[in-house]
């Protein structure tokens, strides 16, 4: 198992209730596999929600593997300015 | 050159001089708190930013532009935590030889960063209650 931090903004935080929070993955999820468990968690709150993600504070266009202590955050549209 | 700070006080706005003679044109943008947030009135908005990132992505897009844009200086301050209605939330100067790279520079920075910083905002309404803000305008 890996264990991955899930950093939390905005409406994630809203919808997941926390600023940050541990999930333990199998070894070879990807951030695909990581969105979809988010978007469970949330009970739809997080429907229509476009998501960006970012790991390790850099944006990753395409899936990609998650390893072992990666910070990750799913990123809803932002706001800036 | 370029300069990035992201502060959690008052915006102090970057010094106007006249010791530029290169450079003609210096273009200034306030973004400021509006009083109305989807029909109801607010007193502030809080910012939150991801910590490291907002900062690192607001470089890069200050380096795109001064790749894309012959401008000699961009200098950016956004601001994060509680900013009350009317107060500034961005402030960003550009400096250039000519105006049109510095409206057509402003116009992508500001574009871009409305786009990939990831900073987002909350909306404080009159009765205290605080609620993900619904404004993505680009």
């Amino acid at each position: 198992m890996i264990k991955i931090k899930l950093k939390c903004f905005s409406q994630v935080k809203y919808a997941m209730g926390q600023d940050e929070m541990v999930i333990e993955m199998k070894i070879g999820s990807t951030t695909s596999d990581l969105e979809r468990i988010v978007r469970q968690r949330s009970e739809g709150k997080l429907e229509h929600i476009d998501l960006s993600i970012a790991i390790n504070k850099k944006y990753v266009k395409d899936e990609v593997a998650l390893n072992d202590g990666d910070e990750v955050a799913l990123i809803p549209p932002v706001q800036g300015g | 050159m370029i300069k990035i700070e992201i502060v959690d006080d008052l915006i102090e706005p970057f010094l106007s001089h006249d010791g530029r003679l290169e450079q003609g044109s210096e273009l200034m943008f306030n973004g400021r708190v509006r009083s109305m947030e989807n029909d109801q009135k607010i007193i502030a908005l809080e910012y939150e930013q991801y910590e490291g990132m907002a900062e690192s992505e607001l470089k890069m897009i200050a380096q795109e532009v001064s790749q894309k844009y012959p401008i000699t200086d961009l200098f950016c301050k956004h601001r994060i935590g509680t900013v009350k209605v009317g107060e500034t939330s961005l402030h960003v100067v550009i400096w250039s030889k000519h105006r049109k790279e510095g409206l057509d520079s402003m116009t992508f920075f500001l574009g871009e960063l409305k786009k990939r910083v990831p900073i987002w905002k909350w909306a404080i309404l009159q009765n205290g209650t605080k609620i993900p803000s619904d404004c993505t305008h680009s």
